[in-house]
């Protein structure tokens, strides 16, 4: 009997984690396979090659190196910058954003210029992968960064 | 048997949910309460540099902040509070009480903006390298905001506290 309810107890506290995780990744306005390894993204900066994606960063500062700087996204004239930006691209270039300033839940940069790629219809809009920040998830595993 | 084996699989189950809700929520450091704080030496808005370690004698909060940080933006009143209200209080063997704010901004016009908005009147310094800066490398920082109190002697007396914990960790240090 008691097996039986501890069993309940660990199942509830089970699918509640997953439920949770389930009804976040729904809210964002990326999917899975929109999220862009740094690894993946690391391995390419440098290579001379005109499919190369353009790298934006929609944050407080562009240190990915390569990278174009637009300014944080939930500035209002930095939106227009962007588009100003991306109305220069092919629609099929591979285009990827970054902020890299807190925790994906609490940036209040990524949404609104994700929003924009996928408004102005790019076929292959990418998020990088930051879910804590800059530092922890690039520099601190030793990826190009501009030095300045 | 059935029933043991699936007592199992469900206990790993939650086991790994809850180390990965863990994980997403924790701020790792390397610093050690009881052990001393590193020094830092980061210029101030008007270009002069300022080191932690020239203020020993206080009970020093080093503050890691930005003005790009909401979180951090919030806290900063509270901050005030606690240093107008123990600034010059008496400690059981410090000399007073002293805030070191480092910021993580990379533009100078937003982080003065800021100092000037909140009536910041304690200590701040900076190198503007946003995530970049050496002072985040040194005391590992890994999110905002992040705190380390330190006595009088440089050693660390809390990691990372906010709102009352931070308060009572002061007022432990009164002489009452």
């Amino acid at each position: 009997m008691k097996i039986n309810a501890l069993l309940s107890v660990i199942l509830i506290v089970t699918a509640a984690f997953s439920l949770q995780a389930s009804a976040q990744d729904k809210t964002q306005p990326w999917n899975a396979n929109q999220l862009l390894a740094p690894e993946v993204l690391a391995k390419n900066i440098g290579i001379s090659d005109t499919a190369a994606p353009l790298i934006i960063c929609i944050g407080p500062s562009a240190l990915i190196k390569g990278s174009v700087e637009i300014g944080p996204a939930q500035e209002h004239d930095n939106l227009v910058k962007l588009r100003q930006l991306l109305s220069k691209q092919p629609k099929d270039r591979e285009m990827v954003i970054y902020c890299g300033c807190c925790p994906f839940d609490k940036c209040p940069n990524i949404r609104p210029a994700f929003a924009v790629l996928k408004e102005m219809e790019f076929t292959d809009p990418k998020l990088l992968n930051l879910p804590h920040n800059l530092k922890v998830d690039w520099i601190d595993k030793g990826f190009p960064i501009n030095e300045n | 048997m059935l029933k043991t084996k699936l007592l199992w699989l469900t206990i790993l189950l939650s086991l790994a949910s809850a180390t990965s809700f863990a994980q997403s929520n924790q701020t790792a450091t390397a610093l050690v309460v009881g052990s001393k704080a590193p020094d830092l030496s980061l210029p101030g808005p008007k270009g002069d540099t300022v080191s932690l370690y020239s203020l020993k004698g206080r009970i020093i909060l080093v503050d890691f902040w930005a003005s790009w940080c909401a979180p951090c933006v919030k806290e900063q009143p509270e901050l005030l509070q606690l240093y107008k209200k123990y600034k010059h209080a008496h400690f059981k063997n410090a000399s007073g009480f002293e805030i070191y704010g480092v910021s993580l901004d990379n533009k100078k016009a937003n982080w003065v903006k800021a100092i000037q908005k909140m009536n910041i009147s304690w200590i701040q310094v900076s190198d503007l390298k946003f995530w970049n800066s050496k002072a985040a490398r040194i005391f590992d920082v890994e999110a905002l905001p992040f705190n380390v109190l330190i006595d009088e002697k440089g050693i660390i007396l809390a990691i990372n506290l906010h709102g009352k914990a931070l308060e009572k960790s002061i007022l432990n240090q009164i002489d009452k």
